[in-house]
């Protein structure tokens, strides 16, 4: 069986790469909490290159403008319509930002309209158990929109998610060296591994 | 020294005791060269009302190119039981037809016939042509989404007719692996296909993830067949052998067969995985990056399908249920990242995959159906016996009227006792 290989996906307009460390801190979280094969580095796909489609769980954030090409546009719709999960983060966790109005209409163009996803939804007790999406440290910081938001958005197909939106900043919030982990009281990137399993398992 | 008179009366006696014992001989065992109306497959049935009123001294033979219909041959079957001899020449095709449902979620037919080889056989239901098949090495398939009325096969005008079975009720399918794309794309493409699934996946040591309501209890009361994507079918223990050999379907996939309890049931043991070269350009099909080939075949199983590197896909039975083992352990990569269409590919092979080894219940026959003839060349040598080389050597004369032959030997006894009295004998 082949490992998990969490990627990042790479698109033409936008900071693509705000969050570096993302990618390793939620590698070390699938490694510390499952016995899922993970490939122990990530890797970053760019959206116009069909190869992006050998990565079912891409994960995209950034703090610009979205606008997908159309190879990009191409290859999304393809890689949704085949049964992959996009998640896309706004690192501004700002709804009055760029990020939020860009990358909102072009999922709208290209996958459809987003919808409030319900907080019992199966994503919350995939692995661990939530009562909603886990609130950040950012959502509260004076920066962005200053609001907690109560959902995350989805685009679903046959009954799955194949588009998952956060306003919450979770590219901020998991942004750190792994080995910092030991800081903290409670674990924050735990809801990860829900995404991960789910993403494995639904 | 006898007299004349003495003689005469001795070759009376001796003519009406050699006439009584012929015709007693004739009664017992039937003369061969009695008279024999005969028939071809074109007239036989007009013929039958008036063979029925023949004695039953007349012999029938039929002289057929293809088999009379069902009626007619069980009419011919009634007159044989009747005291008379029916025999029959020729060489019909022998063709058979049967139609069976197959566990799917559509609700599809499979149509098999076995027919002589390299021969053509057009297939057709009450609504239209359905299709044709070239027949190799005695048979031939076609799966049909669905039948209109009764089928028929029709090779050089013989035809065989089958009806359409009951569907079959669909039941669960079990997925159980390790959490990962391969098992996941699985579920994805089987429910998509619209069989019900549940699914348990292995995510952490003691922590399973169970997907899809229904019974993960292997009885074939409940679950049509179970899908191992890797060793965790373990934790079903001697449960799947039992299901197995009860009636139930297992796909082993991938690595699957290592499991201590999967593998008796595998129809063979698995190599080292084969690693075909892709380039990063590469459109990715089934099998193009590897799979575990199928080695050490057991004896019962047969080769599906092989491939530059081995035997990728084998199957055998085991019990009353039908093991498949497939080498392929990423075929998600195909519908992911293959070309056009490989999305409903990957969904189609997965569910043709299942619904081969998917438990299905004996069907119920009822008397209307196993009348039809589904196999009419069988039919009629069942009712009437194996075709002779030729015709028999009829005779086309009348058979002697027995009442003359007794009116003959009274006038020989007659004449005996006339004679004795004459000469003032008692």
């Amino acid at each position: 069986m082949t490992d998990f290989v969490f990627a990042t996906a790479q698109y033409e307009s936008g900071d693509w790469d705000s969050a570096p460390l993302v990618p390793p801190n939620i590698i070390d979280t699938i490694a510390k909490y499952t016995e899922i094969a993970v490939a122990p580095t990530g890797i970053t796909v760019p959206l116009s290159d069909p190869r992006m489609l050998r990565f079912p769980l891409l994960y995209m954030t950034g703090h610009l403008p979205v606008r997908f090409t159309d190879a990009e546009r191409r290859n999304a719709r393809k890689f949704v319509e085949r049964g992959g999960l996009l998640f896309i983060d706004d690192h501004n966790h700002d709804i009055d930002g760029t990020f939020h109005k860009t990358a909102t209409e072009e999922i709208t163009r290209t996958f459809g309209k987003l919808s409030d996803l319900p907080n019992d939804h199966a994503l919350y007790s995939a692995f661990f158990k939530f009562d909603g999406p886990p609130t950040t440290t950012h959502e509260l910081n004076g920066w962005g929109d200053n609001l907690v938001h109560k959902h995350l958005q989805a685009v679903q197909r046959n009954g799955r998610i194949a588009v998952l939106y956060s306003s919450k900043d979770y590219s901020s919030e998991w942004n750190y060296h792994p080995e910092s982990k030991r800081f903290l009281s409670v674990d924050n990137t735990r809801f990860a591994v829900n995404l991960v399993v789910y993403a494995l398992t639904a | 020294m006898r007299s004349p008179r003495s003689r005469f009366e001795l070759a009376c006696r001796i003519g009406a005791f050699a006439l009584l014992g012929w015709l007693l001989g004739t009664s017992v065992m039937p003369t061969p060269g009695r008279r024999v109306a005969r028939a071809s497959q074109t007239d036989v049935e007009a013929k039958l009302a008036e063979w029925t009123r023949l004695p039953s001294s007349v012999a029938l033979h039929g002289d057929f190119s293809t088999t009379p219909s069902a009626w007619a041959i069980d009419w011919l079957a009634a007159l044989r039981h009747s005291g008379h001899a029916v025999t029959w020449s020729g060489s019909p095709p022998p063709v058979a037809l049967t139609a069976e449902a197959t566990a799917d979620p559509r609700g599809s037919v499979r149509l098999s016939v076995a027919a002589p080889s390299d021969d053509r056989v057009s297939l057709r239901d009450d609504a239209s042509v359905i299709d044709s098949v070239h027949v190799s090495n005695l048979g031939g398939s076609v799966t049909v989404p669905l039948l209109v009325g009764d089928v028929r096969a029709n090779v050089l005008g013989q035809i065989a007719i089958a009806s359409p079975p009951d569907s079959v009720p669909l039941k669960t399918i079990v997925v159980v692996g390790r959490a990962g794309w391969e098992g996941r794309f699985v579920v994805a493409a089987l429910e998509e296909r619209g069989w019900p699934v549940v699914a348990r996946f292995a995510v952490a040591p003691n922590v399973d993830v169970t997907q899809g309501a229904g019974s993960l209890v292997l009885d074939t009361a409940r679950v049509a067949a179970v899908v191992a994507i890797d060793t965790v079918v373990q934790r079903f223990g001697g449960a799947i052998a039992r299901f197995v050999r009860s009636g139930g379907g297992l796909v082993l996939a991938g690595a699957s067969s290592l499991a201590p309890a999967a593998a008796p049931l595998a129809p063979g043991a698995i190599g080292t995985r084969f690693r075909p070269a892709v380039l990063p350009r590469d459109t990715l099909d089934l099998g193009s990056t590897g799979f575990f080939p199928v080695t050490s075949l057991k004896p019962d199983a047969v080769p599906l399908e092989r491939r530059t590197g081995g035997i990728a896909i084998a199957a055998r039975r085991v019990g009353a249920g039908r093991v498949i083992q497939v080498g392929y352990d990423d075929s998600w990569r195909w519908r992911m990242a293959g070309a056009a269409g490989s999305e409903n590919a990957h969904r189609e092979w997965w569910s043709n995959l299942v619904s081969a080894v998917a438990y299905v219940p004996e069907p119920a026959h009822s008397a209307a159906r196993t009348s039809l003839p589904s196999a009419p060349l069988a039919l009629l040598v069942d009712r009437l016996g194996p075709s002779r080389a030729s015709a028999p050597a009829g005779i086309g004369r009348a058979a002697v009227d027995r009442r003359l032959i007794l009116a003959f030997i009274m006038i020989l006894l007659i004449a005996e006792w006339a004679s004795r009295r004459l000469r003032g004998l008692r």
